[in-house]
């Protein structure tokens, strides 16, 4: 079996309408994978610059898989939410990206949409806030159902990973 | 007096990789009287003994108003409390002298308990949940009412702290026992993460520390704090290691044995390409809500899992400032690669990805935006490329003003069109006549990665193979004659082991 090591930051979150951010974010990986140490799920402070566009979380991820197939590549899901002077909560954007396959050190921007109800809601998102969400993340993986969505893009999160591989070239894997 | 007081009593901290019952600290209490060189000269050891449970840190003096307490049955109320009751009448019955002046008080004790509270970090947010989050409570990631231990949990950094105080009687000898003359002579807080506080610090060959009472009769009195747990033995240091070097090792073989041996393999002779990418954002395009419409199509030679979906349409997103539209869809495909006709000198083609953009609008009107085509890299590793597209364009204004007004724009039949017809035969392809304009760019990202037996072989031999064709397992001419130099490769390196196992005085003679 080969082995994977991702080891990387949430550095943070800019482009996104206000500032005070935080994001939800876990690690989605196929049945032929297995998790053996560290953390595949987490969820960031909120932070609020005070100068500048950007949000910083540097929010650490440090992960080691073991697999026997190349199927289902780890792929990280990000929920960017905002957090406002009242303490509500409120989303501002999924995003998906795979985790790279070729080893080394990657900066990679992941960005996000938010699904846009009808025009009442978002009317009445601009007053009072709110706005739908999804009722499960997880259909999202599978793809089939994502034409049925109306969304709005936001901002832009970035991430930084490294990633280490090991025996994978003794299976013939190139990457 | 004329020895210098020690003014410093601020906390020191220390840290222990030893469990905290193994420390001991000498507490000395000194009055300071008049006659100094008679003063009453209290001396005692306070030593913590173990007490039952694991790792606490129970304190062992009691104070002779807690021994009037807790030898009426009736007062005890917890269970710890009632573990003192049998202690002080089994030190009863025992008749051993007890420290009259010198006690402790520990975190279970009902005198710790309001200071401890007065130290919390922060004030915890109870927001009671409008009707607004009650409409949108469709998400289960917030908990709209968190309870207390959540609360601390979550915002204040929970270390558990055990608090040790060491307290001192300094009343007058006859009225010992009375609580407003406690007073607090160290305090001792200790985490589970082996860090120990002690306030204040011990001596150490400063001056002693000053203490004086309120009440009436203003006494002053010397305290002096040492540390008197003693050293590890060298053996036991031995042991320790020992210990720790063999779980390491264990830890190791264990997540070995987790990884176990065994891997997915493709047949001999194919190659199996997978791309994990996604469709990240559209610009520059006239209309908005756009969507794309993509599908990987495979040359001869290349075939799919079965049931395998090669195609898909992402969400319709809105363009936010300059126009881009964000849609992050991941995709993931699988496909394998098998040269049927190894006479055929040609290099494979690899899979090209053909996607449509079009746009979507609040009446259901949908026009297209634009065609492109994408060829999957060759090489693997992480690629992000940005393509260009365009749209068929029809000669007149009729149909410029039909799209603008009902949708409905001319649309490619095959959509393959838009780099070699599926259907072309030639040798020179013609698109005369047909007009086409420049629309906005679709970016994605890819991860491309190759499996092939063969690529054991060359790492292996430790050589890179430079040439597509070499990578395929070497179905070429070129190949064939690299598979002989590889032969002889392996040949002469098992002669080489052979000789090896011979005893060396054959081989010099030879």
């Amino acid at each position: 079996m080969a082995e994977l090591h991702i080891i990387g930051q949430i550095i943070g979150a800019t482009g996104f309408p206000q500032n005070s951010l935080f994001c939800k974010w876990g690690v989605h990986a196929g049945g032929a994978w297995r998790l053996l140490s560290g953390l595949k799920e987490g969820q960031t402070q909120v932070d609020i610059p005070q100068t500048g566009d950007m949000a910083y979380w540097s929010h650490p991820i440090d992960l080691h898989y073991t697999t026997k197939g190349l199927q289902g590549w780890p792929k990280l899901h990000l929920q960017v939410w905002h957090q406002d002077s009242f303490g509500r909560c409120q989303l501002y954007g999924y995003g998906y990206i795979h985790v790279p396959s070729s080893p080394g050190q990657h900066r990679l921007q992941c960005v996000t949409w938010r699904p846009l109800g009808s025009w009442q809601d978002q009317l009445a998102e601009m007053f009072v806030g709110g706005g739908p969400q999804l009722r499960s993340p997880d259909l999202i993986y599978s793809g089939a159902d994502r034409y049925r969505l109306h969304t709005v893009g936001m901002g832009t999160v970035e991430l930084e990973l490294c990633v280490i591989l090991r025996h994978f070239d003794r299976y013939g894997v190139e990457s | 007096m004329g020895d210098g007081w020690c003014t410093d009593t601020g906390e020191s901290v220390y840290r222990s990789r030893d469990a905290v019952k193994n420390l001991r600290i000498r507490v000395r209490i000194q009055r300071v009287t008049s006659t100094a060189a008679l003063s009453q000269h209290l001396h005692q050891q306070v030593l913590s003994h173990f007490h039952g449970v694991s790792d606490e840190f129970c304190f062992v003096i009691h104070m002779q108003y807690e021994m009037d307490l807790y030898q009426t049955e009736s007062n005890c109320q917890t269970p710890l409390e009632r573990q003192y009751h049998t202690e002080i009448m089994g030190m009863e019955r025992s008749k051993r002298r007890q420290n009259q002046r010198i006690f402790t008080y520990t975190d279970f004790d009902r005198f710790s308990k309001w200071e401890e509270q007065a130290q919390s970090l922060l004030i915890p947010a109870q927001p009671t949940p409008t009707l607004l989050a009650e409409l949108y409570l469709e998400s289960r990631l917030i908990t709209w009412e968190p309870s207390e231990e959540f609360i601390k949990n979550s915002h204040i950094i929970n270390t558990p702290v055990q608090t040790m105080y060491i307290m001192g009687d300094l009343g007058p000898s006859g009225k010992l026992g009375l609580k407003e003359n406690e007073y607090v002579l160290c305090t001792i807080k200790s985490d589970s993460n082996g860090v120990i506080t002690i306030k204040p610090d011990f001596n150490n060959n400063r001056g002693a520390y000053r203490l004086e009472t309120q009440g009436e009769k203003r006494e002053v009195w010397r305290l002096y704090l040492e540390n008197a747990s003693s050293h590890i033995r060298a053996e036991e240091k031995e042991r320790e290691q020992r210990m720790y070097r063999d779980l390491y090792t264990r830890h190791k073989e264990y997540l070995n044995s987790l990884v176990g041996q065994d891997f997915e393999m493709p047949p001999l002779g194919i190659l199996r390409l997978i791309v994990n990418g996604e469709i990240v954002s559209a610009q520059g395009y006239e209309y908005d809500n756009l969507y794309v419409h993509f599908f990987l199509d495979l040359p001869n030679n290349w075939s799919s899992v079965p049931f395998h979906c090669l195609s898909g349409v992402t969400q319709t997103c809105r363009t936010h400032s300059e126009d881009v539209a964000f849609f992050s869809y991941p995709f993931s495909f699988e496909t394998f690669f098998h040269k049927e006709d190894e006479s055929d000198g040609s290099l494979p083609q690899w899979p090209v990805m053909f996607f449509k953009v079009l746009s979507l609008d609040f009446w259901q009107r949908y026009r297209t935006e634009g065609y492109g085509f994408l060829v999957i890299p060759s090489t693997p590793g992480y690629h992000r490329m940005t393509c260009h597209t365009w749209r068929p364009l029809q000669s007149g204004t009729v149909a410029e003003l039909r799209r603008f007004f009902i949708g409905g724009a001319p649309e490619l039949e095959d959509i393959s069109y838009v780099r070699v017809p599926g259907t072309f035969k030639g040798e020179r392809l013609s698109r005369f006549g047909f007009r086409t304009q420049t629309t906005g760019s679709v970016t994605f990202t890819l991860n491309c990665i190759q499996h092939a037996r063969a690529f054991i072989d060359a790492n292996t031999l430790k050589k890179r193979r430079q040439t597509v064709l070499d990578q395929l397992g070497g179905h070429s001419q070129q190949g064939s004659v690299y598979n002989v130099l590889e032969a002889f490769q392996r040949a002469r390196k098992r002669m080489q082991e052979a000789r090896e196992t011979l005893p060396r005085d054959l081989i010099n003679t030879s």
